[in-house]
């Protein structure tokens, strides 16, 4: 993945070159749709779960929100019914020589604002997951409806983007 | 409220729409979901688009949005069944009282039986494309409740029991079929889990699923049974498998769920026919 042509999304505002957003909403979808022939997007998030030590790459995802924002008349850019398989980029070399601990991970992506229980933290565990986040999930929708190929990264609360995570996704 | 659903009418007119130009409440209603053909040339039938009745249409390919009433031979001379060909869906961007407003009709109207059904992926690993599931139960992640708390709640519950006389009478139908006929398959029966749309399932919730014990996977179905749940109309689904979800095989699209529908169609359509004859 060419990463210097990707779009690119944070919404966790620390990151230099990228479109950033406080949260998942209109203005993100139309991003993604008025974009060009470039269909790489880079995503970057934050993420709570026992697994997510370190920045890790999301592989697949749950989509655990209720709701979907392909929901309501089909916007041309996407088929009505998108498959959404084998869309996330799990591979980046930059990103592994730059991040060693590196993990990869299925994200359950929770409505805005709920915060599971523990009982619920083993429910996500037990169905799959190993962390969860608010934002990525509806993006990854909406560009993988769009025809994009998502490389979504995600960071534990407390982790700030460190010199070698900003170069290596310049 | 939006422009489509101002545009829908109340179950009050459109029921009484109903009552003017059919002569009595159909036996049977049938909702045939996306590909699925059964209960052709009906006699004596009429044929009105959903937008007559019901102020509004479907927008998907495959659900043309139409019903009609007439008689099926093997119902009873007299005996009348409505087919909805069509459905409306909350992946269309419907609200809860337009994607359940036929199923109020179908009660309001005092039509004793209700069959649905559905196109489905299947969970079940012994399940094949082709496969007839009864539903013994289901799973509702679409609720509008869930909008505002995400699925957690729905997850943490069990899967609700639609068992009842009709579903039983299905698999009965089912069992004899194919004690007499080698051309019908062995009916299958499960859990349906009822998921928005309109995107189909990452293979991280196919699994997820899995582990929740559904057999089957779609987009529809349970606001019916839903809304005439404790009516005096008797609900009971069945999936059409059109697709078994594998580690090893590529998904297919709205394109494989309409072919495998129309070839399992011969099938359910038998089974409907000979059901009906004893409602």
């Amino acid at each position: 993945m060419n990463i210097k042509q990707a779009r690119k999304i944070d919404f966790t505002g620390q990151l230099p070159g990228f479109q950033h957003f406080p949260r998942f909403n209109d203005e993100v979808t139309r991003f993604l749709r008025l974009g060009g022939s470039e269909k790489t997007v880079v995503v970057v998030d934050r993420a709570v779960g026992p697994k997510l030590a370190a920045p890790s790459l999301v592989v697949d995802h749950l989509n655990l929100t209720g709701c979907c924002p392909l929901v309501g008349p089909n916007d041309p850019c996407g088929p009505r019914f998108p498959v959404v398989n084998g869309i996330y980029v799990a591979e980046c070399e930059s990103l592994e020589t730059a991040l060693p601990q590196l993990g990869k991970i299925v994200a359950a992506g929770l409505k805005d604002g709920v915060e599971p229980d523990a009982d619920e933290v083993q429910l996500l565990k037990f169905l799959g997951a190993d962390a969860f986040c608010y934002n990525t999930v509806p993006t990854m929708i909406v560009a993988a409806h769009a025809g994009y190929k998502v490389l979504a990264l995600l960071l534990p609360q407390a982790a700030k983007a460190t010199k070698e995570l900003v170069e290596a996704l310049s | 409220m939006t422009s489509k659903e101002t545009l829908a009418k109340p179950v009050d007119e459109a029921t009484a729409f109903l009552k003017k130009v059919c002569k009595k409440v159909p036996r049977v209603a049938v909702v045939l979901g996306s590909g699925v053909s059964v209960l052709e040339a009906l006699e004596e039938c009429s044929t009105y688009p959903f937008h007559e009745v019901f102020g509004v249409s479907p927008s998907v390919e495959g659900h043309s949005g139409s019903l009609t009433v007439g008689r099926l031979p093997c119902a009873g001379s007299d005996e009348l069944v409505a087919v909805f060909r069509g459905r409306f869906h909350l992946y269309e961007g419907h609200d809860w009282s337009v994607v359940t407003l036929p199923a109020q009709v179908v009660a309001n109207w005092g039509i004793p039986y209700y069959l649905l059904t559905n196109a489905a992926g299947g969970l079940n690993r012994t399940f094949s494309v082709g496969d007839l599931m009864v539903l013994t139960g289901y799973r509702d992640h679409l609720g509008p409740e869930l909008r505002q708390t995400g699925l957690l709640p729905a997850l943490s519950a069990p899967p609700t029991n639609v068992c009842n006389r009709l579903s039983d009478l299905l698999l009965a139908t089912g069992k004899k079929l194919e004690a007499e006929r080698s051309d019908f398959h062995p009916l299958r029966q499960g859990v349906y889990a009822a998921l928005l749309g309109p995107n189909y399932e990452t293979m991280a919730e196919i699994e997820m699923l899995r582990r929740l014990k559904a057999d089957a996977v779609g987009m529809s179905t349970v606001p019916e049974l839903r809304t005439v749940k404790g009516t005096q109309t008797m609900a009971a689904a069945v999936s059409v498998i059109t697709n078994v979800w594998r580690e090893d095989q590529p998904m297919g699209g709205h394109e494989e769920v309409l072919e495998a529908s129309k070839k399992a169609s011969a099938r359910l359509d038998l089974l409907f026919r000979t059901v009906i004859g004893q409602l």
